[in-house]
């Protein structure tokens, strides 16, 4: 098995205009899939993330970033095990707020060091 | 005699419902050049055939075979419209094939099926749908309700699944000798999956559930005599039918879910929890996986002679070790309500406040309705109404919410 970090994004915009109902169901959709991963071994943990922080690099100490101006921006992760880099994608393929799209996800490999 | 149309259409729905899926993989693995979706077309099209001929000429006496055949000319028609011409089908003895159908519920083909189905490209969860549908012989409906999806879903599953065989050109084939030992994991996960959706107290006492389970398990048994089983095999078989022998006594008179403490433990089918040790003994002297620890917890659940005299400090050592082995949010839990009744209420009650402020666990029903019942048992009957109102937005069960509302009235009294 190998780990991967399943990046959410989302229209900001989009996302702000959907009513509390709406907002309740989805979750409940994706709890019940977090459950199945859960449930076959691939779920390792996860969380939402606020759409506006800081940025910091070496010529700006702090400003808002530039992800505010983004249409899209990185509402959550969920960090997960697969047996490969197909599996993973094939499991985000099926994340019910991808199917309705709402959101795209970016699968990517966490790369393993060894100890050896 | 020519039989009335009536009794053709059912003639053809039951062997449609038994046979869909034999005859797929039947056609699957007597040619390679034809992929799953012609395979398909190929078995609806002869069923579609055998409902307009047998109108006019009533059912013949071989009605399996007679499909067969069809399905078998309409292959051979479409190798040879192909570039490359190969007599697949000519040395098959088909009518061996035909009786063999018949003869047991599984066979080596459906074994072959099973792990052609464990592609470790696709999601657990379209692994569970394929084998639900090619293996299982579910109707997309069937597996819509199983599932908790649309129609249009698990349609969607299966049109993206065939896609994705086509484009990447997974063949489904028996893996060779190596290739089997290496899918052995996955295949114990779509039994594992198929006999949880199966036995998920939420739909009630649905007679297709049980089915599933049933599925799950004989499925598991073929693979436990094929030989290619393992260790784990045999403790994913004595979890099973630990749990199965519980079956009974987990609804009421009226249909409704009753709890551990409330079953007649009576009702426990005792045969099944002797012959699920032998499985247990079966699993010792390999790695320890994951599920001898679940076949063990529910081994204990079977041993005890009531509710309180559970050894619950011995299933919560289990659980936490569950837990090294594969943390989950979810076990975390279980593991949290063992350690309640063995005690260790101020422990519990920390893990679960805990697990509240993980994003999906605080939506989560049975999170809500454990800590409700806590709450209920330590006499804080605000806070557990409180739980209670969550857990009842959170569930669409309606089983579960007679169980969860008689509880709140409890209170009231």
């Amino acid at each position: 098995m190998e780990n991967f970090l399943l990046l959410i994004r989302e229209d900001v915009k989009k996302e702000s205009l959907v009513s509390e109902e709406e907002f309740d169901a989805n979750i409940q959709k994706m709890t019940k899939w977090v459950e199945e991963l859960a449930e076959s071994g691939n779920y390792i943990s996860g969380e939402p993330l606020k759409t506006t922080g800081r940025y910091v690099g070496k010529d700006y100490i702090l400003s808002d970033g530039p992800f505010i101006e983004a249409k899209e921006a990185i509402s959550g992760y969920i960090f997960i095990q697969a047996e490969n880099i197909n599996q993973a994608a094939a499991i985000a393929q099926n994340c019910p707020e991808v199917l309705d799209g709402r959101v795209v996800i970016e699968v990517r490999p966490i790369i393993e060091i060894d100890n050896d | 005699m020519i039989d009335t149309s009536e009794q053709v259409q059912q003639k053809v729905n039951h062997l449609y419902k038994s046979h869909y899926g034999k005859m797929v993989s039947s056609l699957l693995y007597f040619s390679q050049s034809i992929d799953l979706e012609s395979a398909e077309d190929l078995v609806q099209d002869a069923f579609t055939a055998a409902l307009l001929h047998w109108r006019e000429d009533g059912i013949p006496s071989n009605p399996a075979g007679w499909i067969f055949k069809v399905c078998r000319n309409k292959a051979l028609n479409k190798i040879k419209q192909g570039e490359k011409v190969r007599g697949f089908f000519e040395n098959e003895d088909f009518d061996g094939i035909e009786t063999k159908f018949s003869e047991s519920p599984i066979d080596d083909q459906q074994l072959k099926l099973l792990f052609a189905c464990a592609q470790p490209d696709f999601s657990p969860k379209v692994q569970v749908v394929i084998t639900l549908k090619y293996v299982v012989n579910l109707k997309v409906e069937a597996i819509a309700k199983i599932l908790a999806m649309s129609i249009d879903g698990v349609d969607k599953l299966l049109l993206r699944a065939r896609q994705k065989i086509r484009d990447e050109k997974i063949l489904f084939t028996e893996p060779d000798i190596f290739f089997l030992k290496y899918r052995i994991p996955i295949v114990h996960k779509i039994i594992y999956l198929i006999f949880n959706e199966g036995y998920k107290s939420s739909w009630g006492k649905e007679i297709i559930r049980e089915e599933l389970c049933e599925d799950a398990l004989l499925m598991n048994k073929a693979l436990l005599e094929s030989g290619i089983g393992n260790k784990e095999t045999a403790a994913l078989h004595a979890m099973m039918l630990f749990n199965a022998a519980r079956f009974k006594a987990r609804f009421g008179s009226e249909g409704e879910l009753l709890d551990l403490e409330q079953q007649d433990r009576s009702l426990w089918n005792r045969e099944l929890i002797l012959y699920a040790s032998k499985f247990m003994s079966d699993s010792q002297g390999g790695p320890i996986s994951s599920y001898h620890y679940e076949a063990a917890i529910a081994y204990l659940h079977c041993m005890a002679k009531d509710f309180r005299s559970t050894d619950w400090i011995s299933i919560s050592k289990l659980y936490h070790q569950l837990l090294e082995n594969s943390p989950n949010p979810f076990v975390e839990m279980n593991y949290a309500i063992a350690l309640y009744y063995s005690g260790q209420k101020q422990k519990s009650l920390d893990i679960l406040h805990q697990l509240q402020q993980k994003p999906f666990l605080n939506q989560y029903y049975l999170l809500n309705a454990a800590l409700g019942k806590i709450n209920l048992l330590e006499g804080n009957y605000s806070k557990a109404r409180t739980y209670f109102t969550k857990t009842l937005q959170q569930t669409d069960s309606q089983l579960e919410k007679d169980y969860v509302q008689k509880l709140v009235d409890g209170m009231e009294d």
